[in-house]
């Protein structure tokens, strides 16, 4: 029966194994391995990746301060105190335990009904009027943090075609001692925890058209999967761009998408996000950051944002392990076969790179098409972004995935934490993969175990 | 006021700390802890305490070590419980100035003694938390391609085979470099130290960031480099083929915990001191991002293989590294170094470029026609070029004048100081070149 197996498999045998561009990608295996710079990086931007890394790595600290004034600036409100508080190792954050666990590397978006598809702002998410649009657990002295947020989990036992059952865990958001009141009954949310890094500015860098050209939002070519760009503000442009970043492609730039977290997750201003989000209860917040009393100078200067976003920029991939070991190459095939690279799309090209040119002209295999897929009920925020529905997420990229266990600590996956292992993650995919999902639960189990030995190569 | 735990009580609930530490209490919902440690480390201690502690939440202030003493000043101490950090000068400054409580540590447990050296408070008001040693990061594979021997003393750096291959801190940049510099000054003497150095930075790259002297050999850019230990053995914990060499002649330091007088959340602040303290709190320093020494020998035995034990060092020297000392000196150090080496090196590349090639050719010479006069003038032309225009003698006279290296008291005596220092420097560098050339064979 093996044999029989192994025979069937090998027919999906991918003819050759992908490998990444060696100028893009690292041979690294270590704990390292999301950490180090493109190798094909000048000696001037090798430098400023690592005065970024610096920038990355630090620690921002409530103001004035008198030996540091260019790193302080925390706050009003703010997550947490440093880029690596949630990429710790450029890799995935880690959930909550449980009830009496923090929030350390997860984060609670919020909106208010409003915003959605087809507003008059492009559907951006409308903030909570109290709250604003992130919940921030703490505070500089003076200033009242927004409260506790945690999760508690539930488990049920999900059984594969053979039997075997593979208990799936899913998070209940706690939001507790709160500071500015009940959040009241419309409050959208969505927890998010922080995604690995590596290789952006690779995915910055294929051409808009390229992912309008995969889009098929109406499925004309009936496979059922109707991936669609999300058409996000640039801020920068003052105008709709094609998303790319954020796990519902809600930023449009890395540039973009690190003020927005330095804003968001820090409390720090920039050009980009020249206002606190302090609002109009936030009393408190609203002074410390000076908002009444005229305008503040960003606190993350131009040069510090174009340090920190060459930094992910430059992240390059690790390279491929065990690419030519023959059940890798089963599971290669399958992945094609049964429908995971209809959304990981395996093989983009990159464009023109003017920010980075070492980035341009590459063949890149990041497993994404960078586009939005309705995941099902199961992986339902219930809240909308820009274009993007309360079903929607976007393919994240899956180069790296073998090296999380290696580089974090307690590996979890899928835009919550929720899944233990990769095929806890294929077993919540519902909505347009669920085909592929069906067709993992059905495999036999040495084909279910070479599409596994194939992701843990990526 | 809640009851103290007698010592027996104490050491049955595995505290380090005489007073107890609020075990079987509920503590405070929150401590407020202010640290300049690495966010790297400062997570891994936060989720490891609150998931030991649910329901005090700890809330880190990252300041570095001046913004916190001014912080440590308010009469509030701004809401401080715990100071934790690695600055070893500020400790006995805030101890002296009345910002700590009492701490009484079981001995038994925490020594307060590694490598020969007390690391904590003999008053009692703060305590070691961990220790870091300086040495010598090297890519092994880079030295046996060129069939190069490893170097194993501060002596071998200013050897001519590391010429473009060593990275060196600058010391006004890089915050360890002052005690690094301090203990290599200590080791080898100071006008000796400070000749070593010049000559081993003749042909060196000059890192202005702490992480990237490590990262230089990790990239390939440098063969060696000097640095403190954590980030040479945080690069081989992560997978990076490197090595860590202590010469024998190094020393140990530690970073400390106290409690702030004014700590609004006592048994909470007590409770932390005594996690980090903890054998699973010390043993956390073992995880590969961290990398630094517990002070708790009794840890050790958890330890990754391969690790170091400061407390039974083999192939140390017996070396009295003097830490107040040192302290004292990390300001001064790092003005000289920019004035005897950042400033000058292309014209100390020149001159010692120039020194060694004098030697090779009296080297290459036929022992049976030995040159005196032309030696002499190399020696001579070697001390000078070592010259340091600030004697040992005098160093810890003028120390207090530079106390820390980013602060800048007395400005105009500074300058003053300065221009006559690099007045002197020139002139001995030039007239050393003068004697190398002279001694130089003619073509």
């Amino acid at each position: 029966m093996r044999r029989i197996v192994l025979l069937a498999a090998a027919l999906l045998v991918a003819a050759t194994p992908l490998r990444a561009d060696e100028a893009v990608t690292v041979p690294v295996q270590g704990r390292d391995a999301f950490s180090r710079p493109l190798p094909a990086l000048d000696p001037v931007h090798r430098a400023a990746f690592h005065a970024g890394r610096s920038l990355f790595q630090q620690v921002w600290t409530v103001g004035p301060s008198e030996v540091r004034p260019d790193l302080d600036g925390l706050g009003p409100l703010f997550n947490r105190q440093s880029c690596i508080a949630c990429h710790a190792k450029n890799g995935r954050g880690e959930p909550p335990e449980g009830e009496s666990d923090s929030m350390r590397s997860t984060l609670v978006r919020l909106s208010v009904p409003g915003g959605g598809a087809g507003d008059k702002a492009g559907g951006a998410p409308r903030p909570h009027p109290v709250y604003g649009d992130q919940f921030n657990p703490d505070g500089i002295p003076g200033v009242p943090g927004e409260g506790r947020a945690t999760l508690v989990w539930s488990e049920r036992i999900d059984r594969l075609a053979d039997g075997t059952p593979v208990a799936l865990r899913r998070p209940d958001l706690r939001l507790s001692t709160l500071g500015y009141g009940p959040l009241g009954p419309e409050v959208m949310t969505s927890v998010r925890m922080a995604p690995p890094i590596v290789g952006l500015g690779l995915l910055e860098a294929v051409p808009e058209a390229d992912l309008l050209a995969l889009a098929d939002p109406d499925d004309r070519d009936g496979d059922g999967v109707r991936g669609r760009v999300n058409l996000v503000w640039d801020a920068a442009r003052g105008a709709f761009s094609v998303g790319r970043f954020g796990l519902k492609a809600n930023q449009p730039s890395l540039r973009q998408q690190n003020a927005g977290a330095f804003d968001g997750d820090l409390g720090l201003t920039s050009t980009l996000f020249a206002h606190h989000g302090c609002t109009a209860a936030q009393t408190a917040c609203r002074a410390a950051a000076g908002e009444d009393t005229g305008r503040v100078e960003p606190e993350l200067s131009d040069e510090q944002l174009d340090l920190v976003t060459l930094y992910t920029r430059a992240l390059a991939v690790p390279a491929r392990r065990n690419a030519d070991d023959p059940l890798v190459r089963v599971g290669e095939g399958l992945f094609a076969a049964i429908g995971c690279a209809a959304c990981h799309t395996p093989t983009l090209r990159t464009g023109p790179s003017p920010a980075l040119p070492e980035l341009a002209g590459r063949t890149i295999h990041p497993y994404t098409d960078l586009l939005l897929h309705d995941m099902g009920e199961g992986l339902a925020d219930g809240r909308p972004d820009f274009q993007a529905t309360g079903r929607q997420w976007r393919t994240p990229p899956l180069w790296g995935l073998g090296l999380t266990a290696v580089v974090t600590d307690h590996p979890t996956y899928l835009h919550d934490g929720r899944a233990r292992t990769p095929l806890e993650a294929i077993l919540w995919h519902g909505g347009e993969a669920e085909p592929a999902r069906e067709a993992v639960r059905r495999m036999p189990s040495l084909n279910r175990k070479a599409l596994l030995v194939f992701l843990d190569s990526l | 006021m809640r009851p103290l735990f007698p010592r027996i009580a104490a050491s049955l609930l595995g505290s380090v700390l005489m007073l107890g530490s609020g075990a079987g209490w509920a503590l405070e919902g929150q401590v407020v802890v202010m640290t300049s440690y690495p966010d790297e480390l400062v997570q891994r201690y936060e989720q490891a305490f609150e998931r030991a502690n649910p329901g005090t939440d700890l809330q880190v202030v990252w300041k570095p070590s001046r913004d916190a003493a001014v912080e440590l000043a308010k009469p509030d101490q701004g809401g401080v419980d715990v100071y934790w950090t690695p600055s070893l000068g500020s400790f006995p400054r805030l101890r002296d100035a009345g910002a700590f409580r009492p701490l009484t540590v079981d001995r038994a447990i925490l020594p307060g003694v590694v490598d020969g050296q007390f690391v904590s408070d003999r008053q009692g008001f703060f305590e070691a938390f961990e220790v870091a040693g300086y040495g010598l990061i090297v890519n092994p594979a880079a030295l046996a391609r060129d069939r190069l021997p490893q170097p194993a003393t501060w002596r071998d750096l200013a050897a001519t085979r590391w010429n473009g291959r060593l990275a060196l801190p600058i010391a006004g940049q890089v915050s360890f470099s002052g005690a690094l510099y301090d203990i290599l000054l200590q080791a080898e003497g100071w006008e000796a130290g400070w000749a070593l150095l010049g000559e081993a930075a003749a042909d060196a790259t000059l890192v202005g960031s702490g992480g990237q002297v490590s990262e230089s050999v990790v990239n390939g850019e440098a063969d060696v480099a000097v640095t403190v230990d954590f980030f040479a053995r945080s690069a081989i914990a992560n997978g990076h083929p490197v090595v860590l060499v202590y010469p024998p002649r190094t020393a140990f330091l530690p970073a400390q915990v106290a409690i702030a007088r004014a700590a609004p959340h006592p048994d909470a602040a007590r409770a932390f001191v005594d996690f980090v303290l903890s054998a699973p709190g010390q043993a956390l320093l073992f995880h590969p991002d961290i990398r630094r020494y517990p002070v708790r020998p009794d840890v050790y035995t958890q330890a990754p293989a391969g690790t170091v034990n400061p407390f039974q060092r083999i192939g140390a020297e017996a070396y009295a590294y003097d830490m107040e000392k040192g302290l004292n000196r990390h300001g001064l150090i790092a003005a000289l170094f920019d004035s005897l080496i950042a400033e000058r090196q292309d014209r100390l590349k020149t001159l010692w470029g120039a020194i060694h090639a004098a030697e090779a050719a009296l080297a290459a010479q036929p022992t049976t026609k030995p040159d005196p006069e032309r030696a002499a003038l190399v020696s001579r032309a070697r001390t000078l070029a070592g010259f340091v225009p600030v004697a040992g003698a005098d160093a810890d006279r003028l120390a207090p004048g530079f106390q820390d290296r980013r602060s800048n008291r007395n400005p105009e005596e500074q300058a003053a100081m300065r221009k006559d220092w690099s007045a002197r420097i020139d002139a001995a560098q030039a007239d050393a070149l003068d004697l190398v050339r002279r001694a130089l064979p003619t073509p």
